[in-house]
């Protein structure tokens, strides 16, 4: 193979200052401003797999669905058993297939906008991908993003995976019945989601036992 | 890995660049801008670029990343400048916060959420 390499007056350096993230911005504030415009509010649920991103769903969704027009939008790679086990509630559910894809984002979100009757809704959860990291580089339109962590992800789990506590209003602490199993402390946990970001919300709960649901419930609604 | 589909953004946005031209420029390097308060992995972003332009018309341009420094604003006490880090944390990397290194409220981040092509680096 003859190679010729080009001489350095033949080399040019273009300015561009092209955001990569910006089409999935632009796309996230249409999202904001659609659902705005119908009166609805939309919450981002992030969390590791087995965190309890759905039962915790399913939770809020039984105690607000004679108050509120409810939807979830539920974001899986592959399967619909989250997406089921809501739908099992009489709400409109929403499976979002990413297709091995690691986080949601503003445009299959904004689809999952137009398969459902905005006008009779007055909130929206959508239960991102189990996973710490991706979603925290892609904002979808939702009003607040929570965080859900469970003490059986080990004591460092808030210090593993900074990033997410960042962009979000609350942080749910969750399966508190089994911290003492577990020797995992929810104040420590609590701690470090306030070094991170002092001005967060946190609330810790079971799903078993109930407690810090109702709080979770109001803090959402409040939003 | 959501390195992968910045790769592949970057990718698509310079192959659109060369393409613009007839006949399409030839690509030797790129230049991106990369802040310390995305979660965006430098060295792996750089792989994904090779792997992803392996055979493909971008084969063997160069990708660089430049860092931008995180600063934030405190609505507080009006501090403006680096983030307090977060050194106890586990990483041998300290971890930037949103806590004002002033006053230990509720900081906002102002700059070093960065991820933009800065420049584009083209034969004749």
């Amino acid at each position: 193979m003859i190679q010729i390499e080009a001489a350095p007056e033949e080399i040019y350096d273009i300015e561009l200052e092209h955001s990569l993230l910006e089409a999935n911005a632009k796309l996230a504030k249409e999202n904001r401003a659609l659902l705005d415009r119908h009166g609805v509010t939309a919450i981002d649920f992030m969390g590791a797999i087995g965190s309890g991103k759905t039962t915790l769903i399913t939770k809020l969704v039984e105690k607000l669905k004679d108050r509120f027009g409810i939807a979830v939008f539920n974001g899986d790679a592959t399967t619909s058993s989250d997406a089921d086990q809501i739908a099992k509630h009489g709400i409109p559910v929403v499976q979002i297939a990413t297709i091995n894809g690691c986080h949601l984002d503003a445009n299959l979100v904004g689809k999952a906008c137009q398969k459902i009757d905005l006008s009779k809704l007055n909130l929206i959860f959508v239960e991102n991908i189990g996973n710490l990291i991706c979603p925290a580089e892609f904002p979808l339109g939702s009003k607040a993003r929570v965080v859900v962590v469970s003490v059986t992800e080990g004591p460092y789990m808030v210090r593993k995976h900074p990033h997410m506590f960042l962009g979000a209003e609350v942080v749910v602490i969750n399966k508190i019945d089994l911290a003492a199993a577990m020797e995992v402390s929810v104040e420590d946990l609590a701690r470090d989601v306030h070094t991170l970001k002092p001005d967060i919300k946190v609330i810790a709960t079971s799903c078993k036992t109930g407690v810090g649901l109702k709080e979770v419930a109001a803090a959402l609604v409040a939003v | 890995m959501h390195e992968l589909s910045i790769a592949s953004a970057i990718a698509d946005h310079v192959v659109e660049f060369a393409e613009s031209f007839n006949p399409p420029k030839k690509i030797l390097g790129v230049r991106v801008l990369i802040g310390e308060l995305t979660c965006i992995e430098p060295e792996q972003l750089k792989f994904c670029y090779d792997a992803i332009t392996k055979e493909t018309s971008l084969e063997g341009s160069v990708l660089e990343v430049e860092r931008a420094q995180a600063e934030v604003f405190c609505r507080h006490c009006s501090y403006r400048g680096r983030p307090k880090f977060w050194d106890e944390a586990l990483s041998d990397i300290a971890v930037a916060t949103l806590q004002c290194p002033s006053c230990g409220k509720a900081a906002d981040p102002i700059s070093g959420q960065d991820c933009t092509i800065r420049t584009i680096r083209y034969a004749e």
